[in-house]
């Protein structure tokens, strides 16, 4: 009795410790260069992820310039870039275990805010099968189910993301439009009441009479 | 005092190795002079679990102290602390909008940037599953099911939300595009508006002054 209830003590501590919890969609304003770590714990895990350039106030242009993300493994190398996008999905095959850096570049002088999401998912195999007698053939459905689930949260996070950028964008939009044609409207009076004063003075008595 | 840090040394990593295991948790650059922030959009009625550690790991010196303080969109502080090195906070979001969490390193001179663990987490991923297990008495399989049926619910208020924001953005697009018609519209008349009454002013004047 005590045998099982140890057992099931231990299984189910090692349940909880192979669930990989979940991060929020953090943003992170990015002056030059910014860089975040995210430990992977297994060697062999999918690291996925998004991130979305969220505020920018672009005046004239109609197309942002973007921002370059590379993602370096413990031992220094590349494992991904992006270069010059202003929102992406990423993912990839943890090659060895550590700590990652998620770089975000800003080649740009005015600073732009991003909003990131990473997620290190472990499924255990085979491997982990044999070596932990108390882990169950259900327990890999499992974490695939999860892994499957987290992706669909992953996608919502971007997808909120990029609405917000876009909401951004409409409400920038729906301001210049009001301000921009009122300042229109004051300004053609403006103008016109200029012109009439002009051609008025062209035509006073104090000027010479067929001076025009 | 060398004690104290010896001993809370390997109670910070061991925690930082929990904080791994259970949640997944970014590490950020802080600079040694400057406040560093992370803010991320929530709607009211949230739970929000933070839990915050500098990362140091030389024996020799203390571990750094930082400050921290996170805010809510309408400026309140809901979690001020200075001078720790590790903390951590909860709370239940009342308003909607951006929530930003910021640290400083309290003593600049210390020259180089540290780096601080930042465990965030929100809504389903808050939940304190332990107590619920031990208060339900279930465990293994059972719960594993249960926070994958929270993460499905979790997705489908997070699709009701974003569809909610969407339609949103919808009345403000259509809003937007009926005003510039109308505006245009008016600008065109204002215009002809001002030219009629240029001309008609013109011609009295003249007639005044008898050119005409």
């Amino acid at each position: 009795m005590k045998t099982t209830m140890k057992s099931y003590a231990i299984l189910g501590l090692l349940l909880l410790t192979t669930f990989s919890g979940e991060l929020s969609a953090l943003s992170v304003t990015v002056n030059d260069v910014e860089c975040v770590y995210e430990y992977v714990l297994y060697e062999g895990d999918t690291v996925s992820g998004n991130f979305v350039v969220v505020d920018h106030d672009i005046f004239w242009s109609s197309d942002h310039p973007g921002i370059d993300f590379i993602v370096s493994s413990p031992g220094g190398n590349v494992v991904q870039t992006m270069k010059g996008t202003s929102g992406e999905k990423f993912e990839f095959k943890a090659p060895r275990s550590g700590m990652y850096q998620f770089c975000f570049h800003n080649p740009y002088s005015t600073p732009e805010t991003v909003s990131f999401y990473i997620h290190v998912g472990h499924i255990p195999n085979e491997h982990d099968l044999a070596k932990d007698e108390h882990l169950d053939p259900v327990n890999v459905k499992i974490a695939e189910l999860r892994e499957a689930l987290e992706s669909v949260t992953a996608e919502q996070k971007y997808l909120k993301a990029r609405d917000a950028r876009h909401r951004h964008t409409n409400e920038s939009t729906h301001k210049r439009v009001i301000f921009y044609t009122i300042g229109e409207y004051i300004l053609l009076a403006v103008a016109s009441g200029l012109q009439v004063v002009y051609i008025r003075r062209l035509f006073s008595k104090s000027v010479a009479y067929n001076r025009v | 005092m060398a004690e104290n840090a010896r001993v809370l040394l390997p109670l910070l990593l061991l925690l930082m190795l929990v904080r791994v295991q259970n949640g997944e948790s970014v590490w950020l650059n802080l600079p040694s002079s400057g406040t560093k922030c992370v803010s991320e959009e929530l709607h009211n009625n949230v739970v929000v679990v933070g839990d915050y550690a500098v990362v140091s790991d030389d024996h020799e010196h203390l571990t750094p102290i930082i400050s921290s303080k996170v805010t809510s969109p309408y400026g309140n502080v809901l979690h001020h602390k200075e001078n720790v090195t590790h903390g951590q906070f909860a709370f239940t979001s009342s308003e909607s909008g951006q929530y930003l969490t910021c640290f400083w390193a309290d003593h600049p001179a210390e020259g180089v940037g540290l780096i601080v663990n930042i465990d965030w987490k929100i809504g389903v991923a808050a939940k304190d599953w332990e107590s619920i297990a031990r208060k339900e008495k279930i465990e293994g399989v059972e719960l594993e099911l249960r926070k994958l049926e929270g993460a499905v619910e979790a997705i489908h208020d997070n699709l009701l939300y974003l569809k909610n924001r969407e339609a949103e953005m919808r009345g403000v697009s259509e809003t937007t595009n009926s005003r510039v018609a109308w505006y245009s519209i008016v600008s065109l008349g204002i215009c002809i508006l001002a030219s009629c009454a240029q001309v008609w002013y013109l011609t009295r004047f003249f007639q005044k002054k008898k050119l005409i």
